[in-house]
């Protein structure tokens, strides 16, 4: 994007000829990359459109993309609000809260990403619905029957392999998150908060109305970038079996034998996306960053 | 006015960061609509206590008490308390991501719960006091230095505080702006707001102030009237002080 910038700046500045040394320079900054890239889309795109093999993995394939989406986005969404929480815990004065926080991120940081998808689905969620389990009985022996009926009903082979995925992409991209929040908080001067306090606002309310506001514009960019990540991490699901583009291709492959086809076309589906979605966080980028500027 | 009306007291305060003893056993009255300028080399602990009597920093002995009420291990009143004394600060901390109005309006809408319209009329009205009603619309970056203070101060006066905390309020400006921050602040003076200042501007603690305190090691060493402070200091560190001050 810098480099972009460069180039309008030097087109706005350069005269109708250009000198030789202008024209090296701009052809040096000229963002060669996106050519490349555009090449990739087009050959795709001339692959499925011209050739059968193509065009039935292309159209067997795509549907998985509502539920890579579907997922990522949910995941992302619970994500954010548990890393929110999490960054906040971790500059906790309160020594347990901060304890906690710091102790859930080093765990997920500690652990890789696929042995931690096996982890949640597998002994997390059974876990966790065998304490709700319990806690439906303590309602029940205390007469809240209302509570208590749903919880004790649940059961571990009722939660679909989809709610697992999303809780352990949630799980892991929430302590990541964390960090963020926590460093987009620090990032902001100790003066914001001594004048808001020293106006009578409450811890809570200076952090509602000074601190998060100016933290969270700060790490738009950041927040953004996980948004990619995730959806490309959003793969490893397909070990659960969800049927994401990942695992329909892989179906694909093994059914089809056309090994070549599947994986080409997946492959450019996720950087289609992935190119989409980086181009929308350096615009974001570019408008805090102008913000700034003006502000 | 009521003469006796004692509006800070400190009792015995002290204050220590880890080893280092920031105020050591400081006593100090300030009375109803009285200007204190408190002066001293840097780490002798005005800031300190500056920021002890809105309870920024912690006392680690001695009481503090505003009006009637004590403010010193006293959790559930500080909010309450605080929101009763304007504070401005070296660095201004305007809130930079609203407008001017926005930062001037604030507190009284979500501490003193007073509805928008008239937060924003009680806020222009202190606006046009400190001469920056203009600039209502337009973020703190885009203000000089002398501007943003300004704008500060109007922040701290719309509380509708009892008292005014000044922590050097002119050190980070640029020579050129000081005045137009010191002639807001000796407007105030003249008003009759119950003031404390810390400042190293020796021409307005002569022209404003009630009493002059000079601090040195954590400790009040010397308080009196500017008159007798500039002109026949009584204790020997003042006079150290005031002659590498004045000397040129």
């Amino acid at each position: 994007m810098a480099v972009k910038e460069t180039i309008e700046a030097k087109q706005q500045i350069a005269s109708p000829q250009l000198t030789g040394a202008e024209i090296r320079e701009k052809i040096r900054l000229f963002p060669w990359w996106t050519v490349g890239l555009i090449g990739v889309f087009v050959l795709t795109a001339h692959l499925i459109l011209t050739r059968p093999s193509y065009q039935d993995a292309f159209n067997f394939i795509r549907a998985g993309v509502g539920v890579t989406v579907q997922t990522t986005l949910v995941a992302y969404g619970i994500a954010l609000v548990l890393g929110l929480f999490t960054g906040l815990g971790r500059i906790s004065h309160n020594v347990v809260i901060q304890n906690l926080g710091t102790l859930y991120v080093e765990l997920i940081r500690g652990i890789p990403m696929l042995v931690l998808i096996f982890f949640i689905a597998f002994v997390g969620v059974p876990a966790g619905v065998g304490l709700l389990n319990q806690i439906g009985e303590w309602f029940s022996q205390i007469g809240l029957q209302l509570i208590a009926q749903p919880l004790i009903q649940l059961e571990n082979s009722s939660v679909p392999m989809t709610t697992r995925a999303i809780i352990a992409l949630s799980v892991t991209y929430g302590a990541f998150q964390a960090e963020i929040f926590r460093a987009g908080i620090q990032s902001i001067g100790r003066g914001q908060m001594e004048a808001a306090r020293a106006q009578g606002m409450t811890h809570w309310q200076a952090m509602r109305f000074i601190i998060l506001p100016q933290a969270i514009r700060n790490v738009l960019p950041a927040l953004g970038n996980d948004f990619v990540s995730m959806l490309k991490d959003s793969s490893l699901v397909s070990v659960l079996a969800v049927r994401d583009i990942t695992q329909i291709a892989k179906l694909y492959a093994g059914r089809s034998f056309q090994y070549q086809e599947a994986y080409v076309t997946l492959a450019v589906l996720y950087l289609m996306m992935t190119v989409v979605l980086s181009a929308l966080v350096k615009w974001i980028e570019r408008r805090v960053r102008q913000d700034e500027r003006n502000a | 006015m009521n003469a006796t009306h004692e509006m800070i007291q400190v009792i015995n305060l002290r204050k220590k960061f880890g080893r280092l003893v920031a105020l050591d056993g400081v006593n100090l009255t300030v009375r109803r609509g009285q200007v204190i300028v408190i002066i001293g080399p840097s780490g002798s602990g005005k800031s300190t206590l500056l920021r002890c009597i809105n309870h920024l920093e912690t006392p680690t002995e001695g009481e503090i008490w505003i009006e009637r009420q004590k403010i010193t291990g006293n959790q559930r009143q500080l909010n309450a308390i605080r929101s009763q004394i304007g504070m401005v600060f070296q660095h201004f901390n305007l809130y930079p991501h609203l407008t001017v109005l926005e930062n001037v309006t604030l507190a009284q809408r979500i501490v003193r719960k007073i509805p928008k319209s008239q937060a924003e009329a009680i806020a222009m009205h202190h606006l046009e006091r400190v001469g920056i009603a203009d600039k209502a619309r337009s973020y703190p970056a885009q203000l000089s230095g002398g501007q943003q203070q300004r704008v500060a101060i109007a922040r701290a006066l719309a509380q509708d505080p009892k008292i005014m905390l000044f922590d050097e309020p002119t050190s980070a400006l640029d020579p050129e702006m000081i005045k137009e921050v010191l002639d807001v602040m000796l407007n105030l003076a003249e008003e009759g707001i119950t003031m404390v200042v810390v400042t190293h501007e020796m021409g307005f603690a002569r022209a404003a102030a009630d009493e002059v305190i000079f601090m040195d090691y954590g400790k009040i060493i010397e308080r009196a009237t500017p008159e007798v402070f500039f002109s026949q200091p009584a204790h020997e560190r003042s006079r150290a002080f005031l002659s590498q001050i004045l000397s040129h």
